[in-house]
């Protein structure tokens, strides 16, 4: 990445007493691009959203935001982006039209302007059929257009979503995939946390992983996939589940001792990780058939974001949130 | 327990630290009634006078502290279960409607039976300094407690099963149980002597408030010098009715109590101006201010929040606000003819009481509801961070809020005004005491806007909000009238006035000469304390909207 970046977190950390919730996060992400925010539940994905809304003061490290500091100039911060939490208020008795002019009217637009506004961003989130409703009478999907309406209302910069896709049914969660790429194609920039990681996949340009508050790995999607893949992903199917047990003993034997050997009788399929080479594969694939068993399938799965997510997920803490940091890091 | 609703409930409850408060507090408040009012004299009033008005006072407060701290608990019962889905889980089990039901019942029942329970030692004591009888006095004292628990406990839960939020469920139990124990004596007030089928209507309405059952057994048959005295024949109506009533919510929130009490859909929103030029001008008929038209974009003229908290509300809509202005209007046109008609029996000061009385009234029931959310519904809906993150500052946001309380304030008391013109017509030399009932009435809804806000603010539940606001309101309005009903005996002038000043009812009673406040000065002292107060609430208010909205 070349271009400037517009979010720029140096060294960003977090504290509750002795706990640590962000852990000198670093990352840079430029104009335009899409950043995909992804970590199991207490990641530090949220910590890191709230500090660059202004919503919480950082124990360490700085965020700025076209070059406003997030604690310092809070105020401009407000202008420059545009959040929509996990769980925003939706005011009783409002419709959809009103309440986006109040917040219309309380980021200081003028009603003229505003009246034409809220027709512009009622049409970008496809919700002008829904103008005369009621907030709290909207589903869920519904609900989270009208949200990123109103982060649109004042044309910010940056456009920050926690969790849009949460709740959302497969029907809804394509279109809000659509409606992030079409803010995207807008020229925004956008900072997306989500745990449906296809979704991610398909509309970020860069993905940031973080557990306990550390990143762990940033970059695109194959950047990311080619740096876990030193490991690949191997799966043996055998006809029936009867000798399961044996196979993945000989599997356990024929690869590193730390490897991860899982059963799966279900699927009647031994799944494993290794970096061993093609030859030692072969190897193992005539001992598996030398113990007669019957395999009938013998590949590799191909990395994906899931993939590269349980990975990180699963790997230990190492306290300081660099030692693991993997990818490729900007700035 | 054969019941587990009972156990999880009360354990529930006395788990709370509200409870515990609660608890803390009203035997805190015992203590200190019996100590004030304990002889220190060597020798005891033979006739039991003196125990009879510690005795007096202390049945009152109990019966005060039932209607300030009961009705919470089983007002946000079923509401809460059912917003929370748990009452789907319980309709879900082998348990019946019954058991149910009663389990709840009983639970807050229990909390009830303890709060009379902690209260035995100090009638005890009352009873120990002889005067007061076991059977006529304590006994017939505590039944009516108990059954006031009951009948509230009771109607609290009705309330709670047909509310669709637990402030709104809160909001309506205390309306409902202020209007059952004080605006049931009005009528009776008002016509008393008149004979024929009114005043025993009237008579028999009065019956349902458990003030006028307990003043009997008390000693105090006639607390407001107005002719209207109790009999023990209130008393017996008022356990028939109260058992009747109690009846009757039960069987009504046990109907409420199926699977139809989740099926309430919210209307999606129709528009009036897409609909036919027929169905418009009807409309147009009915309502002033049609709800349903397209509202217009803010003006910039106007605080962004003060329109979003009127639009929010669902009575503080415009054509909302001009219903209960003309029902206002209404009201204080009726008493002003009542004034007319009735000056032989009464003075225009009388009939200005009951309106100040109606007043104050209807700001103590409006204002809680009104201001206490303001903050905390905003922490509690996810919304405060979304003001957070525009750029309005905290004064706006403030002023904006607080203006919509006292907008629709001021429209209720300008509302009721023409009541007070007729009086000044009247009676002209009346105009100065109307000019400072006027004054009196604007401090009074400047003092409940701001203290009740400032509580609200300290709050991250709106309903606990809204409940402790209720009840540092009516316990400001009510307890200092109980020291007044212990006026001179066993409270002195000089006691009762320095209580008086902080109770904006009577500060306004005594501006116009109300029969019983006549002999009180509390003005301008009383206008000095609530500005006091008014003052540290909104400084209050200001600090606690400031750290809210900074960075954490």
């Amino acid at each position: 990445m070349t271009a400037e970046p517009v979010i720029d977190i140096r060294q960003l950390t977090k504290r509750y007493g002795e706990f640590t919730a962000l852990n000198s996060l670093t990352l840079q992400v430029p104009a335009g691009h899409v950043l995909g925010l992804i970590g199991p539940n207490g990641a530090g994905k949220t910590t890191a959203i709230r500090i660059l809304a202004g919503l919480l003061r950082p124990t360490s490290g700085t965020a700025t935001i076209a070059g406003a500091d997030c604690v310092k100039q809070a105020r401009d911060i407000k202008r420059l982006i545009g959040y929509m939490p996990d769980r925003f208020g939706s005011y009783d008795n409002m419709r959809v039209h009103e309440y986006l002019d109040f917040f219309g009217a309380a980021f200081g637009i003028p009603r003229r302007q505003r009246i034409t506004r809220i027709e512009e961003v009622m049409e970008t989130a496809g919700i002008v059929y829904m103008r005369d409703k009621f907030v709290e009478s909207l589903s869920h999907g519904m609900a989270q257009r009208v949200g990123i309406a109103r982060t649109l209302l004042h044309d910010p910069r940056v456009i920050i979503l926690d969790e849009p896709a949460n709740g959302l049914d497969p029907q809804a969660r394509i279109e809000m995939r659509e409606l992030i790429l079409k803010l995207a194609r807008l020229g925004k920039t956008v900072l997306v946390t989500s745990h449906i990681l296809p979704e991610l996949a398909r509309i970020c340009d860069t993905v940031a992983i973080m557990t306990h508050g550390c990143l762990r790995a940033f970059g695109t999607v194959d950047q990311i996939g080619h740096q876990i893949s030193q490991r690949r992903t191997m799966e043996a199917q055998l006809l029936s589940v009867d000798r399961i047990s044996l196979a993945a003993e000989i599997i356990r034997k024929g690869i590193e001792t730390d490897a991860e050997v899982i059963e799966a009788p279900a699927e009647a399929i031994v799944r494993f990780r290794t970096a061993v080479s093609e030859e030692t594969l072969g190897q193992l694939l005539s001992e598996l058939v030398r113990n007669q068993i019957p395999v009938t399938q013998f590949r590799e799965l191909q990395t994906d974001l899931e993939e590269a997510f349980m990975t990180f997920a699963n790997a230990a803490p190492t306290g300081d949130g660099k030692a693991t940091a993997a990818g490729v890091k900007h700035g | 327990m054969a019941n587990p609703i009972i156990q999880r409930e009360l354990v529930g409850m006395l788990r709370e630290r509200r409870t515990f408060a609660a608890f803390a507090l009203l035997s805190l408040a015992f203590s200190m009634t019996i100590l004030v009012r304990w002889p220190t004299e060597p020798r005891m009033a033979l006739s039991g006078s003196r125990s009879m008005e510690v005795f007096r006072l202390f049945m009152l407060g109990l019966l005060v502290a039932l209607h300030l701290l009961l009705p919470v608990f089983p007002a946000t019962s079923l509401v809460r279960e059912r917003n929370r889905g748990t009452l789907a889980l319980l309709l879900n089990t082998p348990l019946g409607l019954w058991k149910i039901y009663s389990g709840k019942l009983l639970a807050v029942f229990g909390l009830a039976a303890l709060m009379l329970f902690i209260s035995l030692p100090g009638a005890a004591a009352c009873y120990a300094l002889g005067g007061v009888s076991l059977g006529e006095g304590l006994g017939g004292c505590y039944l009516i407690l108990a059954l006031t628990s009951l009948e509230l406990c009771a109607l609290s839960l009705l309330v709670s099963s047909s509310a669709s939020t637990t402030d709104g469920a809160i909001r309506w139990a205390y309306g409902l149980i202020l209007a059952l124990g004080l605006v049931t004596l009005l009528p009776h007030a008002l016509f008393v002597g008149s004979g024929g089928t009114t005043e025993l209507v009237a008579d028999w309405l009065r019956s349902l408030s458990p003030i006028a059952a307990i003043l009997p057994y008390v000693g105090a048959n006639d607390i407001a010098a107005r002719g209207t005295a109790s009999t023990g024949t209130v008393s017996v109506r008022f356990m028939f009715l109260s058992i009747v009533i109690t009846v009757i919510s039960s069987v009504w929130t046990m109907y409420r109590l199926r699977y139809s009490i989740f099926d309430k859909s919210r209307s999606s929103g129709t528009m009036v101006d897409d609909q036919s030029l027929q169905i418009r001008t009807m409309r147009r008929l009915f309502f002033l201010i049609d709800p349903g038209r397209r509202s217009r974009s803010m003006s910039w003229l106007v605080n962004p929040v003060m329109v979003k908290e009127f639009r929010c509300r669902k009575f503080g809509r415009l054509h909302w606000l001009l219903r209960l202005v003309a029902a206002c209007a209404v009201i204080a046109l009726g008493l002003a003819i009542l004034t007319t008609t009735r000056m032989v029996a009464w003075d225009v000061g009388t009939i200005g009481g009951i309106l100040v009385i109606l007043q104050v009234t209807l700001l103590v029931l409006i204002t809680p509801s009104l201001a206490a959310g303001l903050i905390c519904a905003e922490r509690e809906s996810g919304g405060w961070v979304m003001l957070q993150m525009t750029p309005m500052s905290v004064a706006r946001i403030i002023w904006g809020k607080l203006l919509s309380v006292f907008l629709t304030l001021a429209l209720v008391l300008c509302a009721t005004l023409p009541g007070y013109l007729v009086i000044i017509f009247i009676e002209p030399g009346l105009r100065a005491q109307i000019e400072r009932v006027v004054w009196c009435l604007v401090a009074t809804a400047g003092f409940a806007t701001l203290s009740t806000a400032a509580i609200g603010s300290l709050f991250r539940q709106t309903a606990m909000a809204i409940a402790t606001a209720y009840g540092f309101l009516i316990a400001v309005c009510t307890l200092p009238l109980l020291v007044w009903i212990g006026r001179d005996a066993p409270f002195g002038h000089q006691t009762v006035e320095t209580a008086l000043l902080v109770n904006p009812i009577a500060a306004t009673l005594s501006v116009i000469r109300f029969p019983g406040f006549r002999d009180y000065d509390l003005i301008p002292g009383h206008w000095w304390l609530i500005g006091i107060v008014s003052t540290a609430s909104l400084i209050l208010l200001i600090a606690q909207t400031i750290r809210l909205s900074r960075p954490q």
